[in-house]
């Protein structure tokens, strides 16, 4: 794989696409607002590949497609006149390290326990930076629509 | 509308307030959408005061007439589409009481329209588990499996949102529930892993916790620390901690005993 933007990367965007609007179903969105949702979901998922394969950096990777994301939700969720939160919920789904607690357990069992740390702290770094990328562009919103306001 | 009771305004607010905190909305929201309502009904120096498990509002006027009421919140779900549907009508109350002076939405209407929205189901049950079922399955896809593991990812998601369901009905805990989801999510797996050949097992069991994985509470106990809410932001976090260790106790409990039984 020379390059990220290929049809590999396209299909992963529309799994993400397809088991996010799946999500947004379970817990009783309807309306054209899970479309919108399950795009953010899929573009969080492929710029996240696409960083990765330029930067190599996971915690850089997935702190961009965390920042890209909540300032599309922000966007797209005023015009759907939908909470904010209910888009960023959902769209950060597929990022939530779900992945590295399964592969610590794993290790925890085999008795690996070098093996389990580092996943473990690959759960906790992950979580940290998708918390510290909302938290910038929440407050960045929240200060630039009181100047918006104030002007 | 400035001429109902004052017993009615608070109780409605308070009503709009269970229905919102109870379906998982943020602190911020809950407190901002209570004085809004309140507002409405002409009690503008309402003050609301919210935690993750509890109510406090002292409805007032600015003069001599005030009411306070606590309300205990119980259970706490996922229904994000309940806490957008509230908006919209606050939203809406408001925009109605800007325009006219006259009530164009009387209480009785009000009461109705948050009793209807309050027990609104969008998706039939069985649509409900079949996404479920679809949630899994495209996240084994994601993580790199194959189409045969995506067709046992999807059974096993929708046997396990079936279950959690059933689960659910019996109103166990919030940590007894996803460490009860991530164990049937290891022994749904396993089990169909016996019958179905050149299956690998990992990204299966991904695709099932994925289902359980605590984003909401992450994003929820974010927001409301930002927002200031020091309280609430400290309990969604450890609720979201605590699922975490929840999923991992349960999968690792199930892992363990497949591994002793010599599977």
């Amino acid at each position: 794989m020379d390059s990220p933007f290929n049809h590999l990367t396209l299909m992963q965007f529309c799994w993400a696409f397809l088991s996010i609007s799946g999500f947004c179903v379970r817990v009783n969105l309807r309306g054209f607002k899970i479309f919108f949702i399950a795009i953010a979901a899929g573009l969080d998922w492929a710029v996240y590949l696409i960083f990765l394969y330029y930067t190599r950096s996971v915690l850089l990777s997935v702190f961009v497609a965390t920042t890209l994301v909540a300032v599309y939700c922000e966007i797209v969720a005023r015009l759907c006149k939908t909470p904010v939160s209910v888009f960023v919920t959902c769209a950060i789904i597929p990022l939530v390290p779900g992945r590295s607690l399964f592969y610590a357990m794993q290790a925890y069992i085999s008795a690996d326990r070098a093996l389990a740390s580092n996943h473990i702290a690959d759960v906790l770094l992950i979580a940290g930076t998708i918390s510290i990328a909302i938290a910038i562009v929440a407050s960045i919103t929240n200060l630039s629509m009181r100047l918006m306001n104030r002007f | 509308m400035s001429h109902i009771p004052i017993h009615e305004a608070a109780d409605i607010v308070s009503e709009v307030g269970r229905i919102l905190l109870s379906s998982g909305a943020t602190t911020n929201r809950v407190e901002l959408m209570m004085r809004k309502a309140a507002t409405c009904f002409g009690y503008g120096k309402t003050e609301a005061y919210v935690t993750p498990t509890g109510i406090f509002i002292t409805v007032s006027d600015g003069s001599d007439k005030q009411t306070t009421s606590v309300q205990r919140i119980e259970g706490r779900r996922n229904d994000l589409g309940k806490i957008s549907a509230i908006s919209h009508l606050i939203n809406r109350l408001q925009m109605e009481s800007c325009k006219a002076e006259s009530p164009s939405m009387s209480v009785t209407k009000l009461r109705a329209e948050l009793y209807k929205l309050d027990n609104f189901k969008p998706w039939p049950a069985w649509f409900q588990i079949f996404s479920g079922g679809t949630t899994s399955g495209f996240f084994c896809l994601l993580f790199g499996g194959s189409w045969l593991e995506f067709a046992v990812a999807y059974l096993v998601g929708v046997l396990v949102t079936g279950a959690m369901r059933l689960a659910g009905m019996a109103k166990l805990n919030n940590f007894l529930l996803n460490a009860l989801g991530a164990a049937l999510v290891v022994i749904f797996a396993k089990t169909l892993d016996i019958w179905v050949p050149y299956i690998k097992i990992d990204n299966i069991i991904i695709g099932g916790i994925m289902l359980l994985a605590p984003g909401l509470s992450m994003v929820n106990a974010i927001r409301d620390t930002m927002s200031g809410d020091l309280v609430s932001g400290t309990a969604r976090g450890v609720e979201a901690v605590f699922i975490a260790v929840a999923i991992a106790a349960g999968s690792g409990t199930m892992l363990k005993l497949w591994d002793l039984l010599g599977y």
